[in-house]
């Protein structure tokens, strides 16, 4: 071999490689100060619409900006943010939805202090307090309530209910006689798809609170209280019960909520309700109108040996809070991005889609949602969702727990031993 | 004279090819480096440290991730499934791909409609497949419970009891890498000359023989080489399981790799995460010389 064929195929080595690192170093950067990159999971029924139309009249206010909205799926979504945050590749502004993960994000700087852009000219005074209150994380506030008010609450198909001559439950006893009721009639009462996990802890959250109110849950997140506190322990052995009477569907574990296993049992007529957060709503209104034109909603009943105000609504004033990323390249521009989703043709958009913003002074017409703010605006408390308002790491084990319990394959003292542990390592590692 | 010149020709020669194969080489050996081997070592440096995933903030903290995984029962439970597909994706796919690949084989032409149908679940994503049997096996409106609720059953609850869960997931994971295997006895039988047969018949082996004395011996090393890789497949599995059940109910279908993506991305524990994928480095790394070892010993005998 000649020495200039073998200095040809040098020079091409090195080339390749140049070419590889090349690509490697371009995708590392966060974008340009004259594009912005955000992400949304709204994808189904009027989400995209109303996110497309708003990133389209920031594009009309700001010509020279090009603003790409990325559509990702809830579950699918987690994963990724995940994985941009780990490394390094995080888009301009995103969502979280409050409570511990964000937390995580400002304290590790991921995300920007939004305290001063929410200052000017009182931009704050638009939204409900409650909602500024959960985007706030050690005095500042990270993140512009976007969402809708999402609470959860009991959905119930009133065409069964009347057939069997079944009325609204005001307390757990008279809510286990409805269940009977169904469940002699051959319709099963509760439909459920927790192989989601957070759809389970749903329940096990409503049994805990009127059980014993807000106060147990706060005690063992700050380390006064333990997760061994009788209305935890109560909550996961009504649940067992329930499980042993057959209230829920069958293959509730395995079924997933994201692909509307549990939907479909509702929308068929088998089962006659489900706990569920407001979003449902527009995903009844969406899927199946023959159901939603049946479809009514109540209060989770109140315990009769219990403390906790039957009141206490449990959920988020404003899911979907969005976040500017520290790595933005212009987030002045990210910001008034994210605010033009909630201007005032993003709150007609969202409350056309049915859904209830977070912000003061909203009228609603549809009668559900009206309901639902009714039960928002008399709660004297608001419980956060337990997942989110854990550190990831504790979240997922009351996660994966409180499936077990579903499952019976363990009890509920020893799933509150795992969850407390989990809790104890947390706070000593703090 | 003229020989003493030969030999330094030679030389020259090898001194020229050689040069020449570094160059060849050396793309690959920088792939190698940059995705191979650097993560690794990345792996096990950050196993190390206690860090969330996010940011620069890593702190050092010695053995301590390393010791919490060997007292870990979660992770040595999903060890445990591991080790559970590993054998009975073994017990299953090895005999069942034989007997396709036999058929394809004694058939010749009039089965090839077969093989392509045989192949199909192998062309399809491990995701698409998950999402698929999600809805096939659903508890109330899949394929099985439908046939139970027809001969006036109820519900078939396969995805969501703990006790099945994990055999469920077997299942399909052998549904969809039998036609792999099937594919790989095939091109075997393919190298098999017609001569062993036509002899064998000369002395008059009957059908059974043809195969228990004549295809199977000749088989065998193909048969450990898919063996490995099954056993290897088995210890790393993720994709599949993680869409069909995401490890659960509860944690009845953890594996180890599901484990260590909840933990590094679920629970923003990377560090943990990092010691676990390097933990199952070292499992599947021991397994795999001791399953090659084993097995390519019988073969010599």
């Amino acid at each position: 071999m000649s020495l200039k064929r073998i200095l040809f195929l040098g020079l091409l080595t090195v080339m390749a490689a140049g070419l590889v690192f090349a690509a490697g170093g371009s995708q590392a950067s966060g974008g340009s100060a004259n594009s912005l990159e955000i992400w949304s999971i709204q994808t189904t029924g009027k989400g995209p619409g109303i996110f497309e139309r708003a990133v389209a009249r920031f594009t009309a206010d700001n010509p020279t900006i090009k603003a790409n909205l990325t559509m990702i799926v809830n579950d699918a979504y987690k994963q990724k943010i995940a994985v941009a945050l780990a490394s390094g590749q995080t888009p301009d502004a995103f969502l979280s939805w409050s409570g511990g993960p964000m937390y995580e994000y400002a304290k590790n700087g991921s995300i920007v202090d939004l305290t001063s852009y929410m200052n000017a000219n009182n931009y704050k005074d638009k939204f409900l307090d409650a909602a500024i209150a959960q985007a706030t994380y050690q005095g500042k506030i990270w993140g512009l309530p976007m969402q809708n008010v999402s609470v959860c609450t009991v959905f119930y198909n009133k065409e069964l209910f009347a057939k069997y001559n079944i009325a609204v439950p005001t307390t757990i006893r008279e809510l286990e006689a409805a269940c009977d009721t169904l469940k002699k009639n051959g319709i099963t009462p509760f439909s459920l798809a927790n192989k989601t996990q957070w759809t389970g802890s749903m329940y096990f959250m409503f049994l805990a609170t009127r059980r014993g109110g807000t106060q147990p849950f706060i005690n063992a997140v700050d380390g006064s209280g333990t997760f061994l506190d009788p209305a935890f322990i109560y909550a996961g052995e009504k649940l067992q019960e329930w499980v042993n009477k057959g209230y829920f569907n069958t293959g509730f574990n395995g079924l997933d909520e994201d692909s509307g296993q549990a939907r479909q049992i509702l929308y068929r007529g088998e089962a006659a309700m489900h706990i569920m957060g407001s979003w449902f709503n527009s995903s009844a209104l969406t899927e199946s109108p023959e159901f939603a034109a049946k479809m009514g909603i109540f209060k989770f009943p109140r315990d009769e040996q219990g403390s906790g105000n039957p009141n206490t609504v449990i959920g988020t004033v404003g899911d979907n809070f969005y976040h500017v990323a520290s790595s933005s390249k212009n987030q002045a521009k990210a910001f008034e991005l994210i605010s033009h989703l909630i201007d005032d043709n993003g709150i007609a958009d969202a409350l056309d889609d049915g859904r209830i913003p977070p912000v003061k002074g909203v009228k609603l017409s549809d009668p559900i949602l009206a309901e639902l703010f009714g039960q928002v605006q008399a709660a004297p408390d608001i419980q956060l969702w337990y997942d989110q308002s854990l550190s990831p790491e504790v979240a997922d084990v009351h996660k994966v727990t409180s499936q077990e319990i579903f499952g019976g394959t363990l009890s509920p003292r020893a799933a509150a031993q795992q969850l407390q542990d989990a809790q104890a390592a947390y706070l000593k590692k703090k | 004279m003229a020989g003493s010149k030969m030999v330094s020709l030679r030389s020259a020669r090898q001194h020229s090819i050689r040069i020449a194969a570094a160059v060849f080489l050396l793309p690959a050996l920088l792939f190698l480096i940059v995705y191979v081997a650097y993560p690794i070592v990345e792996s096990f440096i950050t196993s190390t440290m206690a860090w969330n995933g996010m940011g620069r903030k890593r702190v050092f903290t010695g053995a301590e991730n390393w010791i919490n995984l060997a007292k870990d029962i979660n992770f040595w439970r999903a060890f445990g499934n591991n080790v559970k597909i590993m054998f009975l994706s073994l017990v299953f796919q090895v005999p069942f791909a034989m007997a396709l690949a036999t058929f394809l084989d004694v058939t010749e032409r009039r089965g090839a409609v077969f093989k392509v149908v045989w192949f199909i679940p192998y062309l399809i994503s491990s995701v698409a497949i998950g999402v698929l049997f999600k809805y096939t096996l659903d508890a109330n409106y899949g394929v099985i419970a439908s046939i139970s609720k027809l001969f006036g059953g109820g519900g078939v609850d396969l995805l969501g009891n703990p006790r099945i869960a994990l055999y469920t997931v077997i299942g399909v994971v052998c549904w969809q890498y039998i036609p792999f295997y099937m594919v790989l006895y095939l091109a075997a039988y393919g190298t098999i000359p017609v001569e062993l047969y036509e002899a064998a018949s000369i002395d008059g082996a009957t059908r059974s023989q043809y195969f228990w004395r004549v295809s199977l011996p000749l088989l065998r090393p193909t048969i450990v080489s898919g063996m490995t890789l099954s056993i290897i497949g088995s210890l790393k599995y993720f994709d599949l399981i993680f869409v069909m059940t995401g490890g659960g109910p509860g944690v009845s279908t953890e594996l180890m790799a599901t484990y260590m993506y909840k933990l590094s991305f679920v629970r923003y524990n990377m560090g943990y995460g990092a010691t676990v994928a390097s933990g199952m480095f070292i499992l599947i790394t021991l397994v795999a010389l001791i399953v090659i070892s084993t097995l390519n010993r019988k073969t010599e005998l």
